[in-house]
């Protein structure tokens, strides 16, 4: 027989409802319990309590503008990579000729690690919000062209018949028909990138800044104030997520039809 | 500017050859020795005949549709048109292709007029009225709204059709329109298809791989031999229109399907 036909207790539903939740917090529990037991000191590995306090040492003003810094620029950086990835996907679905000469220097760019590549950029543009925001777009450019590109690339044949059986302009043909089919595509490259945005942007404010979540961070680190920068580290976490969520929202309330459905 | 309406009752034009394939012959590879995927089809189409096309799989059926659509230029021979050679697709063709083909992030009414938004980027209020009259012969009216994948198969390729007719065409080019349909939403459409073709007479190819629904729809059948596709027999249907579930039960039904199938597969050979 089948134990999913079982009828299941009220408790044993809420326990599987609630399981990612539970394990969760199960998770801070046993944390917190082996830094009490172990008495492990808090600059080597902070308690949840004792991170939860540091969060209210700070003030509100000071984590709302390392807040801002951090997501300003990652949403610029994120933007200008839409910006540039869209187009350039496009120009390398129409032209071979152009797709040959620059898929091999995406490759370059992408295989280069942006962490190394940080420091020179800084010297080249200064250590103003241009050269966090180039990181920032760097790290996130190549999957948005990626999934452009595929999604472009596997519209069904028949709808690109259709296209040249009406003896449409291509500008149509890609507009109405190909960036449209690649609208889930673009989207599962904007959710990934998304959260590449914000890891660029720390990562060019460990390298240069006076402000931003990955500069407290840091900043933290070196006073050791441990508990204080994981304080950081979560704030963090958090945005990045609320960040990827924002993206499923924004293609639910834009594009329902470009959801899988649901069995 | 090629002339989309033609005076219906022109008996001499009607019988004249209006689609005509001459020694039509493709491959796709262009390199001398590759081989060929259909040779030398000869074949008159008269003006508002429903000719159909049955043959094995991979014969090139499809590919003899694709010509006839001005989508692909035959490497031998030639495809014209009221004896104007097709070089590109013309306007007043429609195609239905198989499995509906429709875009799932427009409505069913948009869907319809996707041809007219795709070819000039606009319609008008009265386009608009007129893909509500096809819906509507359609039974589609409560559906216009609908997202193309809140509607079963046989919706969709209904959708599909009232679409190829949007732009009032003479020749209606379907290719394998109802190979995805489960048997009894197939047969049902088959007739739908007839009524349509009854009210707006149209030059119709019909590619399928169903021997009865050929000799159901069709007033002639070409039967094609597998690859390189060739024409193994012209054959005609000479059952009465109207076609009902009743011309299914005809011995010159059964008669005809049973020369088609003796075409189709190839003797038993004992192992």
């Amino acid at each position: 027989m089948n134990p999913t036909y079982l009828p299941k207790s009220w408790l044993a539903q809420q326990v599987n409802r609630f399981a990612p939740a539970l394990f969760f917090i199960g998770l801070v529990l046993l944390w917190e319990l082996v830094c009490s037991v172990g008495e492990v000191p808090n600059y080597i590995l902070p308690s949840p309590s004792a991170i939860f306090s540091a969060f209210f040492d700070v003030e509100m003003s000071r984590w709302l503008t390392h807040l801002w810094a951090t997501l300003r620029v990652a949403l610029m950086g994120f933007a200008l990579s839409i910006a540039i990835a869209i187009p350039l996907s496009i120009g390398m679905m129409r032209s071979e000729l152009m797709n040959r000469v620059l898929y091999p220097a995406l490759i370059v760019i992408q295989s280069t690690p942006v962490v190394a590549v940080a420091p020179l950029i800084i010297v080249l543009l200064g250590t103003d919000d241009p050269s966090r925001v180039l990181i920032t777009c760097l790290i996130t450019f190549f999957p948005l062209v990626v999934s452009t590109t595929t999604g472009m690339l596997e519209t069904p044949p028949e709808m690109i018949e259709l296209s040249q059986s009406l003896r449409a302009p291509r500008y149509r043909e890609t507009w109405q028909i190909r960036i449209p089919y690649a609208i889930p595509h673009i989207f599962s490259g904007l959710r990934v990138s998304i959260t590449l945005a914000i890891i660029g942007a720390v990562v060019a404010e460990f390298v240069a800044a006076e402000e931003g979540l990955g500069y407290f961070i840091q900043f933290s680190t070196s006073f050791f104030k441990i508990p204080q920068a994981f304080a950081g580290l979560i704030f963090l976490s958090i945005i990045s997520l609320l960040m990827f969520k924002s993206i499923q929202w924004i293609q639910m309330w834009l594009f329902p039809w470009s959801l899988p459905k649901k069995k | 500017m090629k002339n989309n309406h033609i005076d219906n009752d022109n008996a001499e034009q009607n019988h004249a050859a209006y689609v005509s394939m001459k020694g039509v012959g493709h491959k796709f590879d262009p390199r001398p020795d590759a081989p060929m995927v259909v040779e030398n089809i000869d074949l008159d189409i008269h003006r508002h005949e429903f000719v159909a096309v049955v043959g094995p799989s991979g014969c090139g059926k499809s590919t003899l549709l694709r010509m006839v659509a001005g989508l692909l230029i035959p490497s031998n021979g030639q495809v014209s048109v009221f004896n104007r050679p097709v070089t590109e697709p013309r306007d007043d063709v429609g195609i239905v292709f198989q499995k509906a083909n429709l875009l799932p992030w427009l409505t069913v009414r948009k869907n319809v007029l996707f041809p007219l938004k795709h070819k000039y980027g606009r319609y008008s209020a009265n386009d608009e009225k007129r893909a509500n009259e096809l819906l509507d012969m359609a039974g589609l009216t409560q559906f216009a709204d609908k997202m193309p994948d809140e509607l079963s198969g046989g919706m969709q390729q209904r959708v599909g059709i009232v679409r190829a007719l949007l732009l009032n065409p003479d020749i209606l080019l379907m290719d394998e329109p109802f190979s995805a349909l489960d048997a009894l939403t197939r047969e049902q459409i088959g007739f739908d298809l007839l009524d349509i073709w009854k009210e707006h007479p149209k030059t119709v190819l019909f590619i399928t791989h169903s021997i009865t629904e050929a000799v159901l729809l069709s007033d002639r059948i070409l039967v094609m031999s597998k690859r390189p596709g060739s024409v193994l027999d012209l054959i005609d249907v000479d059952l009465p229109r109207p076609r009902s579930s009743e011309t299914i039960k005809s011995t010159r039904f059964a008669e005809l399907t049973d020369t088609i199938r003796g075409y189709i597969y190839e003797p038993h050979v004992p192992a």
